[in-house]
């Protein structure tokens, strides 16, 4: 961070704290209080739903647990602040592994309907238990008390502000950390994550959870804030709103949650007032219109591109002037608002702001990172891939014992076996369809074979998750090629070297030396693998970006990160060019000189008879042939099933 | 005795309706993997516009119907154009969730400025007197609601399987990018599918409506609970979400008598959440295989 930024950060949060000693009315102090207390909740929803990608409709309920656990503990028990907010904290989060539990095993519309129904039920809970929560009476709460002495309104803007600003932290510490690229990492391939190590479904009841704690901190600031909670409070209508604020303000941004929370906030408060409405549609449908104009102009975007948020917001202008009461109206101009966003502000305001920013400026903003890597040092090669170093050890490290593996009637592996030999290649060929990939799926646990057992190193793997396998010392590569898109290239690897952290939540929000120092190393083997592969230039680029063949690179660096004794290679040579292919002949020789065992699927019979050791050779699901490239060439069986009776 | 067999049969009615919402989410969840998060939505204004028709211009109920199936038709093609065709165009799911959720605000606030916040009665088109069934009393428009809901079902099936545009449906269905490769316009067929749900939506909205209150804010929790139904009975299976409606809907008038009518809602939904964690392709429904 350079010092302008420093700069500006405090005197915004000089600005914020000086905030009430400038302006003296409660009520617009209150209103900014209730802007940051949205603004906690909000963090916490962006990681689920920024971050992880999920839908979230249930965060109204959560933040309906975090307000009543505040407000039974002090009506019932009279129990003081400090300890209603790290309970608040810890209740939510538990119904947040509640609902995350069942509803993670579950993506997109379900999830989102789950979370709905938990929301929901929270909501008629808090309205029926009555003994609990005095149902739709509600409960009347204190400011917290410091020594027998209520604090004030502005005493306790105080605090929020404070509790705002550690919570900025320790969300942004946590979505830097290992924790944050793991909650990106199941975002873009959950395959490829669960096969470096990292169990999707544990991460993602981790980002509820931790989304959760958020939730309750809010709803606990909520209750004193407000003074008084009731069941209503909490219905679908806020959840709704949390979203639109998450998705207009932009996701994937704290300032994002910030802006979205005041609009959210202000929004309701503008749409009282008819006039103002009035001034305010005008005002905006005239800012696109002439910014509509610019663009065009600029040739930034097309007339048809624009016709309809122009449209849309004309329409709103017109309407404005049409309504006589704007209040029976709110809920449909959040609808309409809603649907704006989702289709032409995906990015949200802050998103939008930087891409025209960058398209004005004319420069992408990868400068600013570019500094980020070139302060990492590079480790030695000796260091990055961790030697095996038994290579004096022979015998078996996996053993496919008559693998079964059906689809309905489909045996897509019929009665397989396969003994791979320590620090060998062995190489996996047969027509398409023949089960290669099957056998690679149900190697690193993705299928559960119908019957027969897998050995690795002399233990069974059969029935153990992806994630586990991966850690046991299986890494793969992907056919079909599984980055993390949207990550960095050294983000990349960085998810691989995932399994190297050992830190928890403590030590990554507090940045304790035991974190940053694995962090740092983590880094710089990162960065060492990258130049094993030849791609320690290319480490700021997002890997979506990179050509296809750099892609293919990458994922077998990826896979190394893992520290595996066995590595899967499904058709790494599919699409590359010569001179790519040759490259990648050098990059697995010198893998294997370290002690690694592979397995090798391939279509390119020249890269299969120039590096393998022992070829195995499927047709239908069943061994047909196996022995050394020379002997496979030759063998009657493997030329029929390639090229059918001659 | 009878009171365990009423409780059974008003289950069975109010679940056959669940079943008839479910029936639209497996409709357009078929052609397009997306689903109409204001299906509840569509059913509530189904109703309400019934009930224009019937109130104000003194409409027979059975006249009524068809206008309603018309306009339910119009509603959900509004629901694709708008809201689903622009996401499925940029791949978006949580593009589509969210603006059929939005949607689903507005056609509620809308139907809350024409006709009021309050629930409105609908006449009900049949005797009152309920008639006798093993010592229970049943009203008559509970069996008009079953037979109602069954016949929607049995069409719209038989429209699918035996017509040349049933046959459209189904091939994109199985797989839109063969579909359209060979000459079916997938677009088309993903708008009928979204008519077709809020259709069987609005034609479940005055089944139902003789029976409850209508008003603008009966949608919410109908579409959830057949959301419900949907997920119990797996989103592919014709026969689950009738079978879940009926699990879904005695559980619920049990509860309703049993316990306390403000606990109705929540063992349907419990029961979402269970089905969930240990089936989540639903009791009759397939798990899919994962490609990698």
């Amino acid at each position: 961070m350079n010092s302008k930024k420093i700069t500006l950060l405090i005197v915004a949060i000089a600005a914020l704290f000086a905030f009430p000693l400038l302006i003296d009315n409660p009520y617009y102090i209150h209103l900014v209080e209730t802007i940051l207390i949205y603004a906690i909740l909000l963090f916490g929803l962006d990681i689920v739903v920024g971050y992880t990608g999920q839908v979230s409709l249930g965060h109204a309920g959560l933040f309906g647990v975090g307000s009543y656990t505040a407000g039974v503990l002090f009506f019932k028990l009279g129990m003081p602040f400090w300890v209603t907010v790290p309970a608040s904290i810890a209740v939510t989060a538990v119904f947040g592994g509640l609902l995350a539990l069942p509803a993670l095993k579950v993506v997109g519309p379900y999830l989102a309907m789950v979370t709905l129904a938990f929301g929901t039920i929270l909501q008629i809970l808090i309205n029926e238990m009555t003994f609990l929560t005095e149902g739709p009476l509600g409960i009347k709460i204190h400011k917290p008390t410091v020594m027998d002495v209520e604090l004030t309104e502005v005493q306790y803007y105080w605090v929020v502000c404070a509790l705002l600003l550690a919570s900025l932290v320790v969300v942004h510490r946590i979505l830097k950390s290992h924790l944050g690229r793991a909650f990106e990492a199941l975002r873009d391939s959950p395959i490829a994550c669960d096969c470096m190590g990292v169990s999707v479904y544990r991460y993602k009841v981790y980002a509820f959870v931790i989304s959760a704690g958020f939730a309750g901190l809010a709803g606990c600031l909520y209750s004193y804030s407000e003074q008084y909670i009731s069941p209503n409070t909490y219905n679908n209508e806020l959840t709704i709103l949390f979203l639109l604020a998450i998705i207009m303000g932009g996701r994937k941004s704290r300032m994002g949650a910030l802006l979205g929370s005041t609009i959210i906030v202000m929004l309701p408060k503008l749409l009282d007032d008819i006039s103002l409405f009035r001034m305010v549609a005008i005002t905006l449908a005239a800012a696109m219109l002439i910014g509509s104009a610019v663009s065009i102009a600029k040739k930034l975007s097309t007339p048809q591109k624009l016709a309809v948020p122009v449209a849309g917001t004309v329409g709103l202008a017109i309407f404005s002037m049409w309504l006589e009461n704007i209040t029976d109206w709110r809920l449909s101009i959040f609808g309409f608002m809603i649907l704006l966003v989702v289709y032409y502000l995906q990015n949200g305001i802050v998103g939008f702001v930087k891409s025209y920013y960058a398209s004005l400026v004319g420069k992408s903003g990868q400068s600013s990172r570019q500094a980020l890597s070139s302060s990492i040092t590079a480790a030695s090669e000796e260091s990055i891939i961790k030697a095996v170093g038994n290579q004096q050890k022979t015998g078996d490290l996996l053993n496919v014992q008559t693998v079964l593996m059906q689809f309905g009637g489909l045996k897509a592996l019929n009665q397989v076996n396969l003994n791979i030999k320590r620090g060998t290649i062995h190489g996996l060929i047969g027509p398409n369809g023949s089960g290669k990939s099957t056998m690679m799926n149900v190697l690193t646990g993705i299928y559960k074979p119908t019957a027969g057992n897998v050995l690795y190193a002399g233990n069974s793997i059969t029935g153990k998750t992806s994630s586990e396998i991966a850690l046991s010392g299986i890494a793969r590569t992907f056919q079909n090629v599984q980055l993390f898109g949207e990550m960095t290239a050294l983000e990349n690897i960085l998810v691989g070297l995932h399994h190297t952290f050992k830190s928890n939540l403590l030590d990554v929000s507090l940045h304790l030396p035991s974190y940053t120092n694995e962090e740092n190393e983590a880094r710089s083997r990162a960065m060492g693998l990258l130049k094993f592969v030849g791609l320690d230039e290319l480490a700021d680029e997002e890997a979506r970006n990179l050509p296809y063949g750099k892609q293919r690179l990458l994922e077998i660096a990826r896979a190394l990160a893992l520290d595996p004794e066995l590595l899967l290679l499904d058709e790494p040579a599919a699409g590359l060019t010569a001179p790519d292919i040759k490259e990648l002949l050098a990059i697995i020789r010198k893998i294997r000189d370290h002690g690694v065992t592979f397995i090798l699927i391939e279509h390119h019979m020249d890269v299969v008879m120039s590096v393998c050791d022992t070829v195995s050779v499927l047709d239908f699901g069943q061994k047909i042939a196996e022995g050394k490239p020379a002997e496979i060439q030759s063998n009657e069986q493997v030329i029929h099933a390639y090229l059918g009776t001659v | 005795m009878e009171i365990l067999v009423q409780l059974i049969f008003s289950g069975i009615a109010i679940g056959m309706i669940y079943a008839v919402i479910a029936f639209g989410y497996q409709l357009t969840f078929a052609t397009s993997g997306t689903l109409n998060f204001g299906q509840g939505e569509a059913l509530m204004l189904g109703a309400l516009v019934g009930l224009t028709c019937v109130d104000t211009f003194g409409m027979n109920y059975w006249l009524m119907i068809p206008i309603v199936c018309v306009f339910g038709l119009i509603q959900g093609s509004l629901v694709e154009v708008v809201g689903v065709r622009p996401a499925i165009k940029i791949k978006s799911e949580f593009g589509w969730i969210m603006s059929t959720i939005a949607l689903g605000i507005i056609f509620k606030n809308v139907a809350e400025n024409i006709w009021g916040r309050d629930d409105l009665r609908f006449p009900s088109p049949l005797d009152d007197d309920p008639m006798q069934f093993f010592g229970a009393n049943i009203l008559p428009m509970e069996v008009v609601v079953v037979a109602g809901a069954l016949g929607m079902m049995l069409l719209v099936e038989f429209f699918n399987r035996k017509t040349i545009y049933g046959k459209a449906v189904v091939a994109t269905s199985n797989d839109r990018d063969a579909a359209s490769l060979m000459g079916i316009n997938t677009r088309v067929v993903i708008m009928f599918s979204y008519a077709l749900s809020s259709l069987t939506a609005a034609f479940a909205g005055v089944l139902v409506a003789p029976l409850t209150l209508t008003g603008a804010t009966m949608g919410a929790s109908l579409g959830l609970k057949a959301f419900a139904v949907a997920i119990i009975g797996g989103l592919t299976s014709g026969l689950g979400i009738i079978v879940g409606g009926m699990i879904l809907g005695i559980t619920e008038t049990m509860t309703g008598f049993y316990i306390s009518t403000g606990y109705k809602d929540v063992p349907g939904l419990l029961l979402l959440l269970l089905v969930l964690a240990l089936k989540p392709s639903g009791l009759f429904g397939k798990s899919a295989i994962k490609k990698v």
